[in-house]
């Protein structure tokens, strides 16, 4: 069925300029034909990738999530009347805490439904991004790594940096426990717990543990996330208010 | 050599600094991408940073593909 509606597409153009353009397409992307979509959508979509970079640039090789990528695109979202949803796209290994949280507070603000999905991983920071919209899946397969603040490389030198440190965590920790069904004492106990994780501590949720502990509400792929943002729209023209 | 550290590899193997300038924000048709220089003086795209998953059906949009210095907007 797919098929028979790419095909008036091909016989539309030029045989010359398709095959020029069939050639680049092999040279340049390894494969022919990509379907082309024209209309307008009204759900968009953020990708909230690799690490999300704080306040200092990460060399070009990382794969990063930047703020002030991320931060307009979402204002735009906001401002944009076309646009009626929005789906996030997690699979991070997490990053700078005042970067994440940034993001977190500016999805949770949103007046427009939003959906999150965790694929692969949605690590520490991501933790409080997934939770951050008005629903949340994880896959099957997805990990979140819950564990608490912590500095990388540098050396805490005096007791006030382990005060501000255990502040900042305690922001995490009430963001997750307000934007999510889990349990303060829960989500502590997971942060705070031996064994799990290598000579280290924290927990690694896997997708349906996730959905059990309450922090995410279920466990689906793209499917189910696109339908109950749809839901979420239908819902919202009818007069309901986000709650989140 | 191990070396067995909690520091970030960056943090010890700094990047040149000529590195960072290699990649670049650029608005093409409106859309934003994280672009690099090619030898033959085009922008080769690098990621398309839009939000609109239409715009990642479109083939010239897509990563590896390319366009004329001219044509891309700082903003």
């Amino acid at each position: 069925m797919e098929k028979k509606q790419y095909i008036p597409f091909e016989s539309e153009e030029p045989q010359e300029e398709k095959q020029e353009q069939a050639a680049t397409n092999i040279q340049q992307l390894g494969q022919t034909n990509i379907p082309q979509m024209t209309q307008d959508t009204n759900i968009h979509c953020l990708t909230i990738i690799g690490q999300i970079e704080g306040h200092i640039q990460l060399p070009p090789q990382n794969k990063a999530t930047k703020y002030e990528h991320v931060i307009p695109q979402i204002v735009a979202i906001e401002q944009n009347p076309n646009i009626e949803g929005l789906l996030v796209i997690l699979n991070t290994v997490g990053g700078d805490v005042e970067a994440g949280l940034a993001i977190a507070e500016m999805l949770a603000s949103l007046s427009k439904p939003t959906v999150s999905i965790v694929l692969g991983g949605g690590h520490s920071i991501g933790v409080p991004i997934a939770v951050s919209c008005d629903y949340s899946f994880i896959t099957e397969t997805a990990t979140m790594t819950i564990h608490p603040v912590r500095l990388t490389g540098l050396v805490i030198g005096v007791p006030q940096t382990f005060e501000y440190l255990d502040k900042m965590q305690e922001r995490v920790v009430r963001f997750v426990t307000k934007h999510s069904k889990i349990t303060e004492e829960k989500f502590k106990e997971l942060m705070f717990s031996k064994g799990n994780l290598t000579r280290d501590i924290g927990t690694n949720v896997v997708g349906p543990d996730a959905v059990q502990y309450g922090l995410i509400d279920e466990v689906g792929g793209v499917a189910q996330a696109l339908q109950k943002l749809r839901q979420l729209i239908e819902w919202k023209k009818e007069g309901g208010t986000m709650l989140q | 050599m191990i070396l067995y550290t909690i520091m970030p590899e960056h943090f010890i193997f700094q990047v040149d600094s000529d590195e960072y300038t290699k990649q670049k924000v650029v608005y093409y048709d409106g859309i934003p991408f994280l672009v690099q220089e090619t030898e033959t003086k085009e922008w080769e795209i690098v990621r398309n940073l839009s939000t609109n998953p239409a715009h990642f059906l479109e083939q010239k949009y897509a990563p590896g593909a390319r366009f004329p210095l001219s044509m891309a907007a700082t903003s």
